[in-house]
């Protein structure tokens, strides 16, 4: 049985170790604001940042060039930063960026490794915490978006998204669609009806 | 409304207050969540004439950079009345010195409860906006606060409530209004975390009796039981209506 827990909720009345909860007193409280799926044990956040891992990919906008290193706007309180040696092409401000995350070090600055610069499209922000929907369960869902749409979507796990080609128009409505519904059972299925209906 | 009794007005009448309630009776309480949609979290209370919207904002870069800490983001809150809040004196709009020091309270009560060593370097901004006041906006404040926070993603150790209680001549009791607040013989705002009872907030003016703070604090959780179930019905309401749609 899903439920919404809020911060401060208990989960569990013994102590377990789980993303998003914290232990005091031989008991398990939640830290955020989420669905607590009492099948898998497991937390998904409703609401939240992006916490950066090794190996995530994002897009990005090159802010500045200060000569050994770009720093990258992530749309997070993280900056990104490429050094300019390692970076195979030539970048310059305004330049939309695919990159994967190298290193998130101590000072909370995010090392981004292979940068492929991206020409045109368009760039949708999302909530970060529903980006794990937008991709779906094996890419399902992004599968579905882009046969449905016919666009080029790049989607970075800052909650940026990079969209060119095909229905651009539909597929940001798609995408706006999982954001405002992630929660909810059958999603798929509705993104699939809706391109159905609407048809590229 | 009320009788003068020399300068001051008869607060109690037949064991009910000046707007009908029971000593330890709330007045009513209605919270909305994620109403502002470029704030990463908002909320928004009406408690009895209180009205008073929240806004948070963040974790971003702390600016200006000598505030920010290396080891854990900071908070900082904006408490602010409205030009057309006010009753009469009650608090006056802009920055002044009333206002300076609920943003310095409000903030300390959020430093410790948002786990901000997730978030070092980082600044989260709290912005609480009276618009209409009627006594008890530190405490209404608050508790939208905490609302508006956890619509913002933020970790948290818990969701903190408020409330003041207060002393009329021998009679403890809770949530006082404006009228109450100002002849009353004593006010004290409380914040408190459910999960423990710890208090965040304690705040006086006038004098009471140890025995009276054990029945204020006592008052103050009963309340926050209540206060506390409407916080967390808000913060669901926008998701379950949307489950509820696809049923």
């Amino acid at each position: 049985m899903n439920r919404i827990i809020v911060p401060g909720e208990v989960i569990a009345e013994k102590e377990i170790r789980m993303p998003y909860t914290y232990t005091e007193g031989g008991k398990t409280y939640s830290t955020v604001l989420g669905i607590y799926e009492a099948e898998h044990s497991s937390i998904i956040p409703l609401e939240g940042l992006w916490s950066p891992n090794r190996d995530d990919d994002v897009v990005g906008i090159v802010e500045e060039d200060k000569g050994s290193v770009y720093i990258v706007d992530l749309n997070s309180p993280y900056t990104g930063v490429i050094i300019s040696k390692f970076s195979q092409t030539e970048l310059a401000p305004g330049d939309v960026i695919y990159a994967k995350v190298k290193e998130f070090d101590e000072k909370k600055e995010v090392i981004l490794m292979h940068p492929r610069k991206l020409y045109g499209g368009k760039i949708i922000n999302v909530k970060p915490s529903k980006v794990p929907r937008i991709i779906g369960n094996k890419n399902t869902m992004l599968n579905e978006l882009i046969q449905g749409s016919k666009s080029n979507i790049i989607v970075g796990m800052n909650g940026m998204l990079w969209v060119k080609g095909g229905d651009v128009a539909l597929a940001t409505e798609a995408i706006l669609k999982i954001q405002e519904e992630a929660h909810t059972q059958g999603l798929t299925d509705r993104i699939k009806k809706m391109f159905e209906k609407t048809g590229v | 409304m009320f009788k003068l009794e020399g300068n001051k007005p008869q607060l109690i009448i037949d064991g009910k207050r000046t707007d009908g309630r029971g000593f330890d009776e709330l007045r009513p309480i209605k919270i909305e969540a994620n109403i502002l949609k470029n704030a990463n979290g908002s909320a928004y209370i009406e408690w009895g004439n209180n009205k008073i919207l929240a806004a948070v904002y963040g974790p971003k870069e702390a600016l200006p950079k000598h505030t920010a800490d290396p080891t854990m983001a900071i908070i900082k809150s904006r408490y602010t009345m409205a030009p057309f809040s006010s009753l009469e004196e009650h608090g006056r709009s802009g920055p002044n010195r009333r206002a300076t020091e609920i943003s310095k309270v409000t903030s300390e009560v959020f430093e410790n409860i948002i786990m901000r060593e997730m978030f070092p370097g980082t600044e989260i901004d709290i912005f609480i906006e009276v618009l209409q006041s009627d006594g008890g906006t530190r405490a209404a404040g608050i508790t939208v606060a905490s609302v508006a926070l956890a619509a913002a993603g933020i970790p948290m150790y818990d969701l903190p409530y408020a409330v003041s209680a207060g002393k009329i001549g021998d009679q403890m009791v809770l949530d006082l209004n404006k009228i109450e607040d100002n002849y009353s013989d004593a006010d004290i705002p409380m914040a408190i975390s459910p999960r423990n009872g710890d208090i965040l907030l304690l705040q006086m003016d006038g004098s009471i009796t140890k025995e009276d703070f054990s029945t204020a604090y006592s008052m103050v959780k009963k309340a926050g039981a209540t206060i506390s179930k409407i916080q967390k019905d808000a913060l669901k309401a926008p998701y379950e209506k949307i489950i509820e749609k696809y049923r």
